[in-house]
């Protein structure tokens, strides 16, 4: 486990915001070439090849780079940041945030925090991202001479072991779901398949999920495996959306996954006693399984989930184990592919 | 300048009120080889003497608080999650969503439901003290009693950034004091002075009420930090005092009506030292004054701060130019007020 703790560290530690996503790339790339050769595409997307050229069957393997962070729109008259939100950061653990922002130079920012005494009762409503600013401790003009608008902006807080197999860091969503291939492919790395296997690590997913849109148009596959995070159970969520942290990946069951892959991707769990959850959607998924399924003539497609607990928070966690347990089920199915 | 390793040291440390220990041994160390005594209160407060070239006309104290705030452990759940109390006045919005350290060297996480299931009055409200818990990764209540147990003290990760004249870190509120003093304590003195290191202000001035009952002094200087609201949104009359204008000296606050002689003196000290300086511009808060001003039959008291943002949160701001200021004003004034220099 420590080898793929040090993998998702490592990953975790490469900043990556939507359409920034080239640092994050560049990490995936160097990791994924041990196995396969990988490159980055005009998009930002990192896509790897694999497998039997040319075969009736081209499975791609998608997860996506992007984490959630935030973008400078300009700096005000004292010297404060202020910013926008880039993909869904939740707003109440903002406050007194430490953050790093990547100007000229790597800078730490603090969240600004009106002191209690002067909110009027009002310091527990949380404050819209247009009032919100970052305090870099610069004056106006130091600022404008590191910071420009468009620069980006990410929760400030180092990968860290929890007991036993548990991690957290900012960015496991879905990072995770990036180890989770790249493992996957050691684990193909020399085997003979029956099957093209295009790996594609795609940017922009929490602003829209355009990175698999083209990514997947230029790959063309036939199948399509996504892997992201989901829910695990936790105080206060309801159960029936939760997957369990280090009971297994989730198998996705929702209207545009497709019913073949599906009961294909149980039968692989149970044969190769991997355990899992199912995971039950009434309508679209919310992942790039949405998008990735409806590529050109459409594309047969299934979504995995790596479940994980206080998403798009500072301190994401997940199970290691639930990280192997996905590589290993996915391997497995595609080996299983006649 | 300010030896900004050594304050690293401190601000990393870790020492919520009531487990200060991590904090005294690291003072200790540091002060032992220039002391002239060494006293440990039966609450854990450190009285430290030291001989100055002159005997003083008014016998001088000289203040700053070890403890910060932070959590306690008080119940683990059969999930193997920890309910917590908060120890001292934590800002209770910036609780959600930050790494935490549990008992020795235990990793933890404040969490928070993931934004996608929340309802949409529940997105506009910080998350309620009583709904966080610790989460350390443990499978259930067995696994976490391994490593854990009530009354095992929480502190928010560390980080320490120098960069740009600024100072971003855990616990300034007070180790920066801290620093202050052992500097002092490092130095020659023209004035025997006597030094406390207190414990558990944040919960009640416990440490330094004890402390000034034993010193027993004249005159009392604490070195504090003070909220600097001059923070993006607040109007200026607001701000109470401002990150770069220099020391704050107090005049008035929740616990204590300062010794006007003595306030008029700081201004009056730090205009022989060279620095600029500032008066807390708000009735705010309160520090250790309120219990030392009224020991025995009263101490003449004044409070010198550092201004500093987002105070009893996970990572607060300073200005190193304004530590340094405090310094030499809070040397000049110490011998003022041994030497018995008037305010004219």
């Amino acid at each position: 486990m420590d080898e793929l703790k040090g993998l998702v560290f490592r990953l975790c530690a490469a900043p990556g915001t939507q359409g920034d996503e080239s640092a994050a790339a560049k990490t995936a790339v160097k990791e994924l070439s041990k196995y396969a050769k990988a490159h980055i595409d005009r998009m930002g997307n990192v896509i790897a090849k694999m497998g039997k050229p040319g075969a009736e069957k081209h499975i791609l393997l998608d997860a996506h780079l992007d984490q959630i962070g935030m973008i400078v729109t300009n700096i005000d008259k004292h010297g404060f940041i202020r910013v926008d939100r880039s993909g869904g950061i939740d707003r109440r653990v903002l406050p007194g945030s430490p953050v790093t922002i990547y100007g000229k130079e790597i800078l730490t920012g603090i969240v600004c925090c009106t002191p209690p005494h002067l909110s009027d009762g009002s310091e527990d409503k949380v404050v819209s991202v247009d009032k919100m600013a970052i305090d870099a401790g610069l004056s106006k003009a130091e600022a404008e001479k590191l910071i420009r608008p468009g620069d980006r902006i990410l929760f400030r807080t180092a990968p860290k072991s929890l007991l036993g197999t548990r991690i957290t860091a900012a960015g496991l969503d879905d990072r995770a779901g990036v180890a989770s291939l790249i493992r996957c492919a050691q684990m193909l790395a020399g085997c003979e398949l029956n099957c093209e296997v295009t790996i594609l690590f795609s940017g922009r997913e929490e602003v829209g999920g355009q990175g698999a849109v083209t990514g997947a148009y230029s790959v063309n596959p036939t199948h399509a495996v996504i892997v992201d995070v989901s829910f695990a159970e936790q105080p206060h969520v309801p159960p029936e959306k939760c997957g369990k942290l280090g009971g297994g990946p989730m198998i996705g069951i929702a209207p545009p996954l497709n019913r073949v892959m599906i009961d294909r991707m149980i039968e692989t769990a149970k044969k190769n006693r991997i355990p899992y959850k199912l995971d039950v959607m009434g309508g679209s998924t919310g992942t790039n399984s949405d998008e990735i399924a409806m590529t050109r003539k459409g594309v047969q497609a299934e979504l995995i989930s790596i479940p994980l607990r206080y998403m798009h928070t500072p301190v994401e966690v997940i199970d290691l184990t639930d990280v192997e347990h996905t590589a290993r089920l996915i391997a497995e199915y595609i080996k299983g592919v006649e | 300048m300010a030896d900004l390793k050594l304050l690293e040291r401190l601000c990393t440390a870790r020492g919520i009120s009531g487990n200060e220990d991590e904090v005294r041994d690291l003072i200790l160390e540091e002060i032992k080889p220039y002391a002239t005594s060494v006293e440990i209160t039966p609450l854990g407060s450190m009285i430290v003497f030291k001989k100055g070239a002159k005997r003083p006309k008014t016998k001088l104290m000289l203040n700053a608080h070890m403890d910060e705030v932070g959590m306690i452990v008080t119940h683990v759940t059969d999930e193997g999650l920890l309910k917590f109390a908060t120890v001292g006045g934590i800002d209770r919005r910036v609780l959600c969503g930050r790494p935490v350290t549990v008992g020795r060297d235990v990793g933890g996480v404040i969490g928070a439901k993931p934004i996608h299931l929340l309802e949409e009055e529940e997105k506009e409200k910080s998350v309620p003290v009583k709904e966080l818990y610790i989460d350390i990764g443990a499978k259930d209540r067995e696994e976490a009693e391994q490593y854990v147990t009530p009354g095992d003290a929480v502190t928010f990760d560390s980080i320490f950034d120098t960069s740009h004249g600024m100072v971003k870190s855990r616990a300034l509120d007070d180790r920066a004091g801290c620093a202050m003093l052992i500097d002092m304590i490092q130095s020659d003195l023209k004035y025997d002075l006597c030094f406390v290191f207190a414990v558990q202000e944040e919960t009640g001035l416990n440490g330094s009420r004890t402390a000034a009952f034993a010193v027993e002094p004249q005159a009392a200087i604490v070195l504090e930090s003070t909220t600097a609201a001059d923070v993006a949104g607040v109007d200026r009359e607001n701000q109470v005092c401002n990150v770069g204008g220099g020391a704050v000296i107090s005049f008035m606050d929740r616990h204590t009506i300062y010794d006007k002689g003595y306030y008029q003196l700081a201004f009056k000290a730090a205009k022989k030292a060279g620095v600029s300086c500032q008066a807390k511009r708000a009735v705010a808060g309160g520090n250790d004054a309120g219990a030392i001003h009224v020991s025995r039959g009263g101490v003449r008291t004044v409070a010198v701060s550092l201004p500093c943002r987002y105070l009893h949160s996970a990572v607060s701001l300073i200005s190193q130019e304004d530590f340094t200021s405090a310094q030499k004003l809070v040397y000049e004034l110490a011998d003022m007020i041994a030497g018995e220099e008037q305010d004219d």
